[in-house]
């Protein structure tokens, strides 16, 4: 094949890297299943956890109040639970995309494989901050677990995965004014 | 377009394809532009949704007449309640389209590179899915407008100006696509 012809072909990134992001996809799409098959029991899980410790959600013991307090962290643990069936699917079609461009249009080495590196953990690793937070909400709250999440899990991995994105673009750019 | 060969016969490896394409890089620059700037409004949304809201008000503020404020503070409080909800949708649905619309030109366009024939028809399908691939930037003027102009105005300058022609061109250029892959099936 010419140098030209090889020039504009998509080139595969590194099998590991398919395989997180197919990875992130069946955890989406189990994820997915899970919520709408075990979502009675998931509630009921959240529910006992939630009143076995009043003192986190600020209940105080009357029906009327402590409903709505509990009702409104389920929309939340339910959200997360979501929101990490949504982020995970997407993001596993993230990667594959990002890595992809990355693997046939970055032509240094360590450029190339830094942001292999950083699309692919962060991109596969910021969802679970939603599961972290679902996970956590029933034990610490809703905006405790967020904290948490935010500064364990969406911070770290997704400031990863948008670095990323803005330094390819940034590359991709600086290709085209060249050519141009 | 490579095809996927020896499916048809028992036993045999199966060869599942050859080089693939990939469409300009221009077309692929606004792919991960949409990417990014998805994931920087999701960021955005999260950790400065306080700030977010403050801006919010104080543009409805600064406009009093475009938002029809009528001086009773229960009705002003809930146009300007709308106003804010409105435009924070709007950051919300341009976080959920410029993700989703970024693949979808990342990968309609590299079909339209592995089995589009003729340079022409090829640069019409990039032309029509790179408009189409910028239809999320519609929701920014979107929740931008709504603050300036009121929301009905806003709704209807964003809907009408940019998010109709750029969604029907995406539309177009997928329609398009379809008809190009049923007729090398034909």
């Amino acid at each position: 094949m010419s140098v030209a012809a090889e020039a504009s072909i998509w080139r595969v990134p590194p099998r590991w890297v398919l395989l997180v992001a197919l990875l992130s996809i069946a955890c989406a799409e189990i994820g997915g299943a899970s919520m709408a098959r075990f979502k009675v029991e998931l509630t009921r899980w959240a529910r006992d956890r939630m009143l076995a410790r009043p003192a986190v959600h600020g209940l105080v013991g009357v029906r009327d109040v402590d409903e709505r307090i509990l009702d409104e962290a389920l929309v939340k643990f339910d959200a997360g639970l979501r929101l990490f069936h949504m982020h995970a699917e997407g993001m596993g079609l993230v990667i594959i995309a990002t890595t992809m461009t990355t693997a046939t249009l970055v032509h240094s080495d360590a450029g190339r494989r830094a942001l292999i590196a950083l699309f692919t953990v962060g991109g596969a690793g910021y969802p679970f901050g939603y599961l972290l937070w679902s996970a956590l909400i029933p034990f610490y709250g809703i905006q405790t677990g967020k904290t948490v999440a935010e500064w364990l899990v969406w911070i770290p991995f997704g400031g990863a995965a948008i670095v990323a994105s803005w330094w390819l673009a940034a590359l991709l750019g600086a290709r085209l004014v060249r050519r141009a | 377009m490579p095809q996927a060969a020896n499916n048809d016969k028992p036993g045999a490896a199966v060869i599942m394809s050859g080089p693939v394409r990939r469409p300009p890089l221009a077309v692929v620059l606004v792919a991960i532009a949409m990417m990014a700037l998805g994931e920087t409004a999701g960021a955005a949304m999260s950790r400065l949704k306080p700030e977010i809201q403050r801006y919010a008000a104080a543009r409805v503020a600064a406009n009093p007449q475009a938002h029809g404020f009528s001086g009773s503070a229960e009705y002003d409080d809930e146009v300007r309640a709308q106003a804010i909800f409105s435009a924070e949708a709007a950051l919300s649905f341009f976080h959920l389209h410029a993700e989703g619309v970024g693949l979808v030109l990342f990968f309609a366009s590299t079909l339209v590179a592995a089995f589009t024939p003729g340079r022409r028809a090829r640069a019409l399908l990039y032309g029509l899915l790179t408009l189409g691939g910028l239809f999320p930037l519609g929701y920014l003027v979107y929740g931008a407008a709504v603050l300036e102009l009121g929301r009905d105005a806003g709704i209807d300058l964003a809907e009408r100006w940019i998010l109709a022609p750029l969604g029907v061109s995406a539309i177009a250029g997928l329609l398009a696509l379809m008809l190009v892959a049923a007729r090398r099936r034909a």
